[in-house]
């Protein structure tokens, strides 16, 4: 069952409110007969971090670029700070750090950062002790002169984070920004961020890791095929949800054969597999698993084990969409 | 500092540590320009030794070879005379001589005949200069004899006593055929091959900048860096220009350096240096232009290398940067003319050989211009989607 909710805020009417540091309203961009983005609108608040939760393809990064002014929406508009973002000098608002790592391997860090932040207008002294301090909270203060092509790819990644921090801005737009990172890099990126937003900064952070969005944002919305479907607080989302538990089946076999035979379990809202699980979202757990299991035997997959947890970010997606979020 | 040069002097510091950018835009022209330099030494002394064998003995003979010992070829031909036409021939084959010229037997007594004996000419397919003078000095001097002949026919013709025919082949013998061919260079100096290629070289190379900015374009755009640089408070049209602005200060410098490397060690003659400067910036503003067109066009790296690459070499062929344009065929002369290179090198041949000052390089420059205007036209609306893309 392929469940789509309807956009939260079709309208992105609560997002044309003002005082908000991102308003985004309608915003819609098409590639040919694709509909990319279809009228999202969303506000982040200063100290906010706002996760844009979705599957790859779902319209994260579409959605980022014309925040940044790197794409022209069809339709809709996006102000910082109250000031539209074809406005040139908005875009000193704002700190971009791209998916990819976008630093020049042949110059030094300390090199990358001070071209970087003289297109941002930092001259001189001001320049330098912004230089160091970038430098300092990403802990790269003793390879400033080393050229980035020596760095690992967690001090990249770190680096590039740096860049956008550079020029102090009213709002960080971080797209998904630990892919492919190792877990102490990770770690570190995630606990910046969230100083960041404690330290008053509006974050826009995408992610199609559920524990991130999870223990980094104060409030999550949900895109799928381009669509917003949810939006709110990690509490509010989960409510949506009503008493239900969710139930990882891991197990070996036909996996598409055994969600099917999970979903038409009687209580059963969905069922979905991923990476040799298979997620359930079911109204009480304890009480519809021995059907559950009796669905598997019958579909012929082996079970190895079930979890039952609470309902989280990963089960309101499952229920949303009908899909998991990794598949 | 303006974006446009930040991004400039960022792009030159990358340059300047990036060794191929160092090798192609100084280091091969000028050894490239060494090369042809010492491989051209020489050329402009032309000297060669011609075999001499005179199997005949007689009056006619000889006279033909008093007339190879005339001060006038002494700078170009030291005689060296052979006893027969086998060894003449060992000779040339072996590149003790580079021409010979046998006269055969009979040969004086021949001329008073209805055959005359021809004369035979022996050289290396090596040296095509030595053996085209060898032929030009056998055929003028034939036409001198054949002329002679007629003359005396003529008179006989008309009714010249007999005892006169003699004397009158004497008098016939001392005349010279009125239309000889004289060359005389149109410039004050002659251009000598150094003057040629050292520019040909500098212009060559200059074009791979094209190859080379395109294709930093495009890994930067793929690192990441054009995109970043555009979330920034800064317009489209300023990336361009930052690197337009790189391509135009590396490309002058790179010539400027050039022309005084060539200038001083090799003795390159480029002539005046304020309209030597026009016609470099001239180029390097048609160079800026045809790699915005090329980063226009391309939409991948791969795309930019080859269609740079096919932009550079088709320029360089057909503008004359291998081969001396004098020596191409008039087609190939008049394509150079569509190609901002050629006339640049039209412009520096000019200079090198007529002297002269911006006057001088007028036209060629408004000609590269007008190339650079309509590349530049082209490329603009398509480079800007490069950009945003």
């Amino acid at each position: 069952m392929n469940v789509r909710a309807p956009p939260a805020d079709p309208e992105g009417l609560r997002a044309a409110a003002t005082g908000h540091v991102l308003s985004c309203t309608g915003l819609t961009k098409s590639f040919g007969r694709r509909r990319a983005v279809d009228l999202v609108g969303l506000h982040v608040d200063a100290g906010q971090i706002y996760g844009l939760l979705g599957p790859n393809g779902a319209g994260k990064t579409t959605t980022i670029k014309m925040v940044c002014g790197l794409l022209d929406p069809d339709e809709g508009t996006v102000a910082v700070a109250g000031r539209d973002i074809r406005d040139l000098a908005v875009r000193a608002l704002i700190g971009y750090v791209p998916q990819e790592v976008a630093l020049y391997p042949d110059l030094t860090a300390r090199e990358n950062l001070a071209f970087l932040g003289r297109l941002y207008r930092l001259r001189g002294r001001v320049l330098g002790e912004r230089v160091d301090e970038v430098l300092e909270v990403t802990g790269l203060s003793d390879r400033a002169r080393e050229r980035v092509e020596a760095f690992s790819g967690g001090m990249r990644r770190r680096l590039n984070i740096a860049a956008g921090l550079l020029h102090h801005p009213r709002l960080l737009v971080l797209d998904e920004p630990t892919v492919g990172v190792d877990p102490q890099s990770r770690h570190a990126i995630l606990e910046r961020v969230r100083s960041l937003g404690a330290g008053g900064m509006a974050v826009l952070y995408t992610t199609h890791y559920m524990e991130e969005a999870d223990r980094v944002c104060d409030r999550v919305g949900i895109l799928d095929h381009g669509r917003l479907i949810a939006e709110g607080t990690k509490r509010e989302l989960v409510a949506r949800l009503g008493e239900k538990d969710r139930i990882d089946l891991v197990a070996s076999g036909d996996m598409e054969a055994l969600a099917a035979a999970c979903r038409s379990v009687p209580d059963v809202a969905t069922a979905a597999a991923v990476d040799g699980r298979v997620n359930v979202v079911a109204g009480d757990g304890r009480r519809v698993l021995p059907a559950l299991l009796e669905a598997a035997e019958r579909s012929g997959a082996a079970v190895h084990s079930v979890e039952v947890v609470e309902a989280d970010l990963e089960s309101v997606f499952l229920h949303l969409t009908g899909t998991a979020l990794r598949e | 500092m303006p974006a446009p040069l930040l991004i400039a002097a960022k792009d030159l510091r990358q340059r300047l540590r990036d060794r191929s950018a160092l090798v192609i835009g100084l280091v091969a022209p000028l050894v490239i320009a060494a090369l042809m330099s010492v491989a051209f030494r020489g050329v402009e002394t032309f000297h060669f030794d011609l075999g001499v064998v005179d199997a005949d003995g007689g009056p006619v003979a000889a006279q033909l070879v008093r007339a190879l010992h005339a001060p006038e070829l002494s700078p170009v031909i030291t005689v060296r005379a052979q006893d027969s036409e086998f060894r003449a021939a060992a000779a040339v084959r072996s590149r003790t001589l580079q021409a010979a010229i046998v006269i055969p037997p009979g040969f004086s007594a021949s001329m008073t005949g209805a055959r005359p004996e021809p004369i035979t000419t022996l050289a290396s397919v090596n040296n095509a200069l030595a053996a085209s003078i060898t032929s030009s000095i056998v055929s003028t001097f034939t036409a001198q004899l054949d002329a002679d002949r007629l003359s005396v026919a003529t008179a006989v013709a008309a009714g010249a006593p007999g005892g006169r025919v003699a004397a009158l082949a004497g008098e016939a013998a001392g005349l010279r055929i009125p239309i000889q061919l004289v060359q005389r260079p149109v410039g004050s100096r002659e251009l000598k091959p150094v003057s040629y290629y050292s520019p040909a070289m500098a212009l060559f190379f200059l074009l791979f900048l094209i190859t080379f900015t395109s294709r930093s374009f495009f890994v930067e755009r793929a690192e990441g860096m054009i995109e970043r640089m555009r979330a920034a408070p800064i317009r489209p049209s300023e990336i361009l220009a930052g690197k337009a602005l790189s391509v135009l200060v590396f490309g002058t410098a790179s010539m400027g350096v050039l022309a005084l490397v060539t200038t001083v060690a090799f003795g390159a003659y480029w002539g005046s240096p304020a309209a030597v400067a026009v016609v470099c910036l001239a180029m390097v503003v048609s160079v800026v232009c045809l790699t915005a067109l090329v980063i226009g066009l391309a939409r991948t790296q791969r795309q930019a290398e080859g269609i740079a690459s096919a932009v550079v070499f088709g320029l360089a062929l057909l503008g004359g940067n291998f081969v001396l344009v004098s020596a191409e065929p008039d087609l190939l002369r008049r394509l150079a003319l569509l190609t901002p290179n050629g006339w640049a090198l039209r412009a520096f041949t000019d200079l090198a050989t007529r002297g002269g000052g911006l006057h001088t390089v007028a036209v060629p420059v408004l000609a590269i211009l007008a190339f650079s205007a309509v590349a530049g036209v082209a490329a603009v609306s398509l480079s800007r989607r490069a950009v945003s893309a």
